[in-house]
């Protein structure tokens, strides 16, 4: 028997419902998607940027220390610290400065087979 | 009737509706296509933005690695006067203690300049450099006040406009450039002055090396500049997600100098105090390794500092190459080397000194003291300028000009410094003649000290001349080295036996039969020269005193140079007064670079001695004695 409106199955037709759905559902993925999309491009931008000014930020720093590292190794001033904290700190004169004549290398005997710890005389070590 | 006039209308309205659309289709044709390219050239203008990204420029360190020069970004503090209305007193008032200048002037600077361009139109200026080098804090300090400014005004009581005038005067009339600037900062601040140069700033605003190894390395140390297409918001904020081109600056290498800041801290204090004794105008000095010509210190007096290059200009030159003078009695070691090498005198040879007084060529030439029969050891030890003029003429003219040049006067010493001068050399054929009698002991030639004292160092070199060298090696932000250099060869001047003979009779002048012996050292042998030159006219007092001198003599580590240009104490004489010198910073420099005496004085520990096979031999570490 032919359907009709006076004669339709009493079935729900969930074919073009589902079609339907589906492609509002796509629709819908896709704007979500692609705000999504956007709103990731937005938020790394403003991560990447404040990661170049605290980039920024730190070179200055950087390059503050290393000035004032500076300026604290420079002879001058490490003598005037020497001076100001009365440390008595001088160069050692040609006269004060030892000089010891290298103790000689001993040479170690051939290794036998077997060596234990007790046996081993004290002596420097090879290099 | 009525259906008539109901169709007239319909066409009226038709008619107009007709002209309208084609109106605005006339309009949509002319913006999208007539006037296309310049609307959408005048829209990109407004949203794309070019960045410049600044290179950091590159530190120059000594030979251990310490800071010498480095950079420091900094702002540019700029003003839009269109912006600021008649408010430049206000404004003024609060910035100038900040930016420390004077109130007036910046009142002045603020102050709306009209021009007229080509077509006509009548523009207002909108950029105008307030002061530059500001540092961050300042320029912070700066944004901070210009916020918090009040114009003594009501403003609930101010209408749009007004309103709008005071907060884009708060915020937006006082700027920093977009483009970074440096601040050079030269830690040491007089240390190596003259070595290091200083910067300038160009008429357009750029930093550039204006003297030193800021000058000559100037295109190592400022990199190259990067750069970024952008767009910006109305509020002319970077959109970064709309970046197009993003090239990164590549920043500039950074220069490793041979100078050991320690021993130029030494050569500046000594100098100093040298200085103060005997009042000269100006006092010089090097340090250098006479065997690669490494130099080690390079010091004048008077200096300047670099991070505030102003002053007088004879401060900031650097006056060991750039001056020239008559060397005096140094430049025997010239003619006796060059005589000695032709084998035309020994060591032992003798001359007749005459007594202090030799008419030669219609002028009487003079020594210090009257000297007889001298040998021509004796002639280094007392400095016979009678007995150097006799070797000169035994050695004839062209044979003691080509000598003169092997020894590198007369041409530049090849130091990468600028504003080095060659000296003055004149050729054979304009000498006079009594040149070959006054050019063996330092006049009628004129060279730099840095000449000078590179033809000693090629003396104990054992002849070989080399090219002063200061820079040891470049590197790149992450400390890799890029290009390292090596010491050069000149050219072989003398032998090596003539070489060891002149170092033998060097060693005499630093005794007591000498004109040295105050540069002698307790633990080291030192062979040296002393020179004593009048400056012309020679009738005046006023004399330019010198000693170079190298130790330990047969093994030589350390050249020093010391000369001061008229020195008004009651001495004159360079073993007076430059000797003294030398030996304050050569023993200095013998604690500091540990070198091993090679005299009498070196101690070893008895227990340790006795210990060791006397035939074995002996390597040996240094201790510090408490």
């Amino acid at each position: 028997m032919a359907r009709n409106r006076k004669n339709q199955s009493a079935a729900i037709r969930f074919g073009p419902a589902l079609k339907a759905f589906l492609m509002c559902s796509g629709i819908v993925i896709c704007c979500i998607g692609y705000v999504w999309q956007k709103q990731q491009i937005y938020e790394l931008s403003r991560q990447m940027k404040s990661r170049e000014v605290r980039v920024s930020l730190l070179r200055e720093q950087n390059d503050k220390l290393r000035n004032q590292l500076g300026t604290m190794l420079m002879p001058q001033h490490l003598e005037e610290r020497v001076r100001e904290l009365k440390l008595g700190l001088v160069p050692p004169q040609p006269g004060q400065v030892w000089r010891l004549p290298e103790p000689q290398i001993v040479q170690s005997s051939p290794p036998r087979e077997q060596q234990y710890a007790a046996e081993q005389t004290p002596g420097l070590a090879t290099p | 009737m009525v259906k008539k006039l109901q169709y007239r209308r319909l066409l009226m309205l038709a008619l107009l509706l007709g002209a309208a659309f084609a109106g605005l289709g006339y309009r949509l044709v002319d913006l999208q296509v007539l006037q296309h390219e310049d609307l959408s050239n005048q829209a990109l203008k407004l949203t794309q933005h070019l960045y410049q990204l600044e290179p950091r420029r590159g530190d120059i360190l000594d030979i251990r690695g310490n800071l010498l020069a480095t950079s420091i970004f900094v702002k540019t503090v700029c003003a839009d006067p269109a912006m600021i209305g008649n408010r430049q007193a206000e404004v003024a008032h609060a910035l100038a203690p900040l930016l420390q200048v004077n109130e007036a002037a910046l009142a002045q600077r603020l102050v709306p300049r009209t021009r007229q361009n080509e077509k006509g139109e009548t523009l207002t200026n909108n950029y105008v450099v307030l002061k530059r080098k500001v540092s961050f804090e300042t320029w912070q300090k700066v944004n901070f006040t210009m916020t918090n400014l009040t114009f003594n005004v009501n403003e609930k009581a101010l209408n749009k406009k007004e309103a709008a005038f005071y907060q884009n005067l708060r915020t937006k009339a006082i700027f920093a450039d977009p483009v970074d600037d440096q601040l050079r900062s030269y830690p040491g601040q007089t240390l190596a002055a003259h070595v290091l140069g200083y910067m300038g700033v160009r008429d357009s605003g750029e930093s550039v090396g204006s003297d030193g190894i800021e000058r000559t390395w100037e295109n190592k140390l400022k990199g190259v500049r990067g750069w970024r297409w952008s767009e910006r918001d109305r509020r002319q904020q970077e959109i970064v997600a709309l970046r197009g081109q993003d090239v990164e600056a590549h920043d500039g290498l950074t220069v490793a100098l041979t100078i050991d800041s320690f021993l130029q801290h030494v050569l500046e204090t000594s100098l100093a105090e040298a200085m103060q004794k005997e009042s000269p105008i100006s006092i010089s000095g090097i340090i250098l390794r006479p065997r690669t010509g490494e130099i080690l210190a390079m010091a004048v007096l008077p200096n300047f500092d670099p991070n505030n290059p102003g002053g007088s200009e004879d401060a900031r030159r650097n006056r060991l190459i750039a001056d020239v003078h008559e060397p005096g009695s140094t430049f025997k070691i010239v003619v006796v080397s060059g005589a000695l090498n032709d084998q035309l005198i020994t060591l032992n040879d003798q001359f007749d000194c005459e007594r202090g007084h030799f008419p030669f060529a219609g002028r009487v030439l003079h020594d210090h003291a009257p000297y007889g029969i001298l040998s021509t050891e004796s002639i280094i030890t007392k400095s016979s300028n009678i007995g150097a003029a006799k070797i000169g003429i035994r050695m004839g003219e062209n044979r003691l000009y080509q000598y003169m040049q092997d020894f590198g006067f007369g041409a530049g010493t090849g130091i990468l410094l600028p504003g080095e001068v060659s000296g003055i050399l004149h050729p054979v054929k304009s000498w006079t003649k009594v040149s070959i009698a006054q050019i063996p002991m330092g006049q009628g030639v004129a060279a730099t000290s840095l000449q000078m004292t590179m033809a000693m160092c090629a003396i104990a070199n054992r002849g070989m001349l080399m090219h002063p060298m200061l820079v040891d090696h470049l590197q790149d932000e992450d400390g890799n080295v890029v290009a390292r250099y090596a010491p050069e060869r000149v050219r072989q001047v003398i032998s090596e036996d003539t070489a060891r003979e002149m170092v033998d009779a060097l060693k005499t002048v630093v005794t007591t039969n000498g004109t040295a012996p105050k540069a002698a050292l307790e633990h080291y042998t030192v062979a040296g020269k002393t020179g004593t030159a009048q400056k012309p006219p020679y009738q005046s007092n006023k004399f330019y005193a010198s000693f170079i001198g190298f130790f330990p003599a047969d093994n030589p580590q350390v050249c020093i140079y010391v000369s001061m240009d008229e020195p008004k104490g009651d001495l004159h004489q360079g073993g007076q007064i430059a000797a003294p010198v030398f030996k304050q910073i050569a023993e200095q420099a013998a604690n500091y670079l540990n070198i091993r005496p090679d005299k009498d004085g070196e101690q070893v520990f008895p227990q340790l001695a006795a210990a060791t096979d006397a035939d074995q031999p002996v390597k040996t570490i240094v201790a510090r004695a408490p």
